[in-house]
């Protein structure tokens, strides 16, 4: 009697399985689906969890972020990568694991590889010293202070070999300033030894910067846009230096844009795109990514080639900086 | 089984540690330019220091037990073992079989295993038992937390 | 001006919905903290969304009861299942387990619940009176501080080893090793990775332990004989009494508090530091009669009041200047961001009633933890009624899930199988696990912060010595070592005297 019964429980979850099995063919998304997000806890996680929210309520499902962070963002692009392609996964493409790293030769993908749902946010970088630094007031100054003495200049750009890092180095290239960079695994802790004198200088983004606006000088906003210059009061940015160092529009930031795999189903991709676009046009999420310092961003797929090109082609350019940087260092010693 | 077999077998397992440490240093670090240099760029330097103290320690660890020439036998049913390793080799089959066939038909199986394992006999009970396990606790946490619990091949997700 | 805020900030709190949603989290804390794998930040990061379109003091409440539940919630199976539910909870299982293991389950979880609350009191008193001196403190914390204060906490292995000394400095190292596997950071360059990008950022910390532990002790379990009865097992009646009890250890909770709030205000050090040091600086310190190890109450009171005065602390340095003092209150301040508030000095400028909420929120969260924990006890104490052939496989299917839920990835549930059996060969050869547990939470700080100091330094090492927080805490560790080598060298020739007389 008991086998009986539990026979027929047996039955009866088969039949919820196979039927939620044939109906997916039918309906998507019919499940949850889940957003492969290549860093660890912290704002960037938090503002890719705000999209996802809204994007999962335009869907009708529930969407959480998975944080697999590890070897600059490259661990959770093959994660993602190595997930089924029927639109259950979508990447949080960043700029470090989608372009950087194959660049530096640490990935074997490029942009293309991929189909574009929407862009989602970009984030602005600058350099920023103390307000209480003696040596000098402003970037050009700290400049020639650095050219005076090679190799004495500390700073951070959060972790080695990453987009600030990158653009930091061709600026120094530029003014041929060897100074050493020193890597930190929470970008806040790079800030902090900043304020209390252990560090020159340091890059700081929109969400460091309006948490304490009275404690930093920002000396160079890493970026072009006049947006990104208004994030931070109207600081210098690269736009106004004498020197041109060959980057504009998303190049000298970070940025990212959702993608999923290439195989991906072209109706499943449509519903995604549909979904992802109406959340980002949303002013409710809009207010909230630009309360935690990141810019929304409206590119939809069409402008994906477009827009992340001459990323590819600018950041390609500049390569040498990092090579130069590690052996002006090395020659120091 | 002694507790001398048990010395042999955990000094083993602490040689290949950091038999592999040195081996990954020589090799692969080498070869990514990572195992020399400043701090900046060398990452083998730390590993090395720690391996080479567990080394240290290990053999005074076991000169300590040579000097003592304390040995102990240790008793252990054959029935016992029997069921600890089985429990091992089924929970080692469902996760090897997870990300095949998914959670859905490996669970209700693995439960049912472990309390055969166990010395449980009343087959309905234990099935329904299993059942309501296995897919109770896959309700909890897909529904509530928004896990997506492994789908397998057959991609056996239950929209709850 | 403190006073004024947290007053304003009682009309934030006093809603029904801030109250219900407090204690709804720290329902929810208690239970991811109690089941292995997830944990606080698992629990904060599954429910960020639900929690960002709540009202914003509710909100918090929300989550940072979730952070308060989850770090008290692991000692609930510590106790019982000789399970930590979280690594924040290793350490409660040297003493909490050994008393139910005496009939003292619903005594211990009780002790760990009071002490849990008491010390994250404590922890809020600190963070209301002295957050920004103590952020100013800790933000004096440079690289070199911190190198210097990991091999401080490397002694903590030494003094929690308990039996064989030599055998816990080899799992503590042993845990340090397992921490350089992944992506260094400063070269870049991958180690001990084979290839395979599962490894890119080591060993999730969580299936290291789960597997130490959990799959180690159910391999135990079995081998018992008394799989099919249902336990007998007399379990007295727990209650508020419990408190009194905790009340008694005031020195030992008042010290453990201070520490955990001390590391907690340190960003980067986090809880599992606190309670092993608070352990082992609490064992130190204890009485002769008091047995550490074998069952004694101050170990549970020590270990439980640091990790969540750790809650506490770690708040200072999120709220006052923005930095986040784990990957909890990471999640924390990006929650405080969507919701409209930026932290740092200027929002207890602007906003001090929403800051005076806050620190209701932490204070109400520790009060509902004391309440729901001692109710919920006798239920949490009626696992161990289970028969043992349900218990198992339950226990099995929690690990597998909780694992695999942290990354979405069956890779890290390989690794937890492959560390039960690295736990069974230990337990058998008589190798503590615990210092594990700890050498892979310092070893990160230690390796990077003497590598990041060595590379700010324009003088090499002497940059240990320039500094006078961190040529303080060399010093320390020289006394610490010289003291411990006399130590061993005394006892070794007692040994010896005895082994001769004999």
């Amino acid at each position: 009697m008991k086998l009986l019964r539990s026979m027929r429980t047996v039955v009866a979850a088969a039949a919820i399985v196979t039927l939620s099995a044939g109906a997916s063919v039918a309906e998507f998304p019919e499940r949850t689906i889940e957003l492969i997000h290549p860093w660890g806890p912290g704002n960037a996680m938090s503002v890719s969890q705000l999209i996802a929210k809204a994007m999962g309520e335009e869907l009708g499902v529930d969407m959480p972020v998975i944080s697999t962070p590890g070897a600059a963002g490259t661990k959770g692009q093959k994660t993602a990568m190595s997930r089924p392609a029927d639109g259950y996964t979508v990447f949080d493409g960043y700029v470090a694991p989608l372009v950087l790293q194959p660049i530096l030769g640490n990935a074997d993908w490029t942009y293309s590889d991929f189909k574009p749902l929407h862009s989602a946010v970009s984030n602005a970088f600058a350099i920023g010293g103390r307000v209480d630094e003696t040596r000098w007031s402003n970037f050009e100054e700290m400049m020639e202070y650095g050219k005076e003495h090679p190799g004495e200049l500390r700073y951070s750009s959060g972790s080695r070999n990453n987009l600030p890092h990158m653009v930091i180095a061709k600026v120094l290239q530029s003014y041929g300033v060897v100074a050493q960079n020193i890597p930190y695994t929470q970008d806040g802790n790079a800030v902090k030894d900043l304020k209390s004198g252990v560090l020159d200088f340091s890059f700081i983004n929109v969400g460091n910067y309006i948490q304490d606006k009275p404690a930093f000088n920002i000396m160079l906003v890493l970026s072009e846009l006049p947006g990104a210059k208004a994030s931070y009061d109207g600081a210098p940015s690269i736009a106004d230096l004498d020197i041109d160092l060959g980057l504009s529009g998303l190049a000298p930031m970070g940025w990212t844009w959702w993608i999923v795999h290439e195989d991906t189903p072209d109706d499943v991709t449509e519903k995604l795109r549909t979904a992802m676009e109406a959340a980002m046009e949303r002013p409710d999420v809009r207010e909230a990514i630009a309360k935690v310092g990141f810019v929304p961003l409206e590119w939809d797929h069409t402008q994906y080639d477009e827009v992340v090109g001459p990323v590819l082609d600018q950041l390609s350019a500049m390569g040498n900086a990092l090579k130069w940087e590690e052996e002006e260092l090395k020659k120091l010693r | 089984m002694t507790s001398r077999t048990l010395t042999l077998l955990v000094t083993a397992f602490f040689a290949i540690i950091v038999g592999i440490v040195f081996q990954q240093i020589h090799t692969s670090m080498h070869e990514q330019g990572i195992a020399s240099g400043g701090p900046y760029d060398n990452a083998a330097a730390y590993p090395r220091a720690v391996a080479i103290v567990i080394a240290g320690l290990v053999i005074v660890q076991i000169l300590m037990e040579i000097l003592s020439g304390h040995q102990e036998k240790i008793g252990l049913e054959p029935q016992a073992l029997k069921r600890a390793v089985g429990l091992l080799f089924v929970f080692a089959l469902y996760l090897g079989c997870l990300q095949w066939l998914g959670y859905h038909l490996t669970t209700t199986p693995m439960v049912f295993a472990v309390m055969y394992i166990c010395g449980a006999r009343q087959i309905g009970k234990m099935l329904l038992a299993a059942i309501v396990m296995s897919f109770g606790f896959a309700f909890v946490f897909e529904r509530f937390l928004n896990v997506v619990l492994p789908g397998g091949i057959f991609r056996l997700n239950i929209p709850w | 001006m403190l006073f004024e805020s947290l007053l304003a900030g009682f009309q934030l709190f006093l809603t029904p919905m801030a109250i219900g949603l407090t204690f709804i989290g720290i329902l929810i804390g208690l239970l991811v903290g109690a089941m292995p794998g997830l944990g606080p930040l698992m629990g904060i990061i599954l429910l960020l969304p639900v929690a960002i379109g709540l009202p914003p003091v509710a909100a918090m409440g929300f989550l940072i009861a979730i952070f308060v539940g989850g770090s008290c919630g692991g000692s609930i199976s510590a106790i019982l299942l000789r399970i930590p539910g979280t690594p924040l909870a290793a350490a409660t299982l040297f003493d909490g387990y050994p008393m139910a293991q005496k009939g003292r389950a619903a005594d211990a979880i009780g002790i760990a619940i009071s002490s849990s609350a008491i010390g994250g009191l404590i922890g809020g008193v600190v963070l209301i009176a002295a957050s920004p001196i103590l952020a100013k403190f800790a933000s004096g914390f440079a690289p070199p501080e911190y190198a210097m204060l990991a091999v401080t906490g490397l002694f903590a292995i030494a003094l929690i080893s308990g039996g064989s000394l030599i055998k816990g400095l080899i799992s503590g190292c042993f845990g340090l090793l397992l921490a350089t596997i992944g992506t260094d950071e400063f070269s870049t360059g991958y180690r001990f990775t084979f290839g395979s990008h599962h490894m890119l950022n080591g060993f999730h910390i969580v299936a290291v332990v789960v597997g130490l532990f959990a799959i180690s002790e159910m391999a135990h379990q079995i081998i018992g004989n008394d799989l099919l009865k249902k336990p007998d097992i007399k379990v007295e009646r727990p209650g508020f009494g419990s408190l009194l009890k905790t009340l008694r250890h005031w020195g030992n909770l008042l010290r453990s508090s201070g520490i955990g709030v001390f590391f907690g205000a340190l960003p980067g050090a986090g809880g599992v530091i606190s309670s092993f040091s608070a352990y082992a600086i609490a064992k130190a310190a204890a009485k002769p009669g008091e047995k550490y190890g074998e069952g004694a109450e101050g170990g549970v009171v020590a270990t439980e009041s640091a990790n969540n005065a750790t809650v506490g602390g770690t708040l200072v340095p999120s709220l006052a200047l923005g930095i986040p003092g784990d990957a909890s209150s990471a999640m924390l301040l990006g929650a405080l961001l969507i919701l409209g508030f930026v932290p740092g000095p200027i929002l207890f400028e602007q906003e001090p009633q929403f800051v005076g909420g806050i620190f209701l929120v932490y204070m109400a969260s520790n009060i509902f933890l004391l309440i729901a924990g001692i109710l919920a006890t006798p239920f949490f104490v009626y696992v161990l009624r289970i028969p043992k052939f349900y218990l198992i496989p339950i226990i099995l299917i929690l690990c597998s899930i909780g694992t695999f839920a942290l990354q979405a990835s069956v890779f890290d549930l390989m690794v937890m199988f492959g560390f039960g059996l690295v736990g069974i060969l230990f337990r058998a050869t008589n190798y503590p696990l615990a210092p594990i547990v700890i050498g892979i939470i310092l070893g990160p700080i230690l390796e990077n912060n003497l590598r990041r100091a060595l590379l700010i330094s324009r003088e090499g090492y002497w940059i240990f010595l320039d500094r006078p927080v961190s040529a303080t805490l060399v010093c320390v560790n020289v006394l610490l070592i010289s003291g411990a080598l006399v130590y061993a060298f005394r006892t070794r020739r007692k040994v010896f005297a005895r082994r001769e007389e004999a």
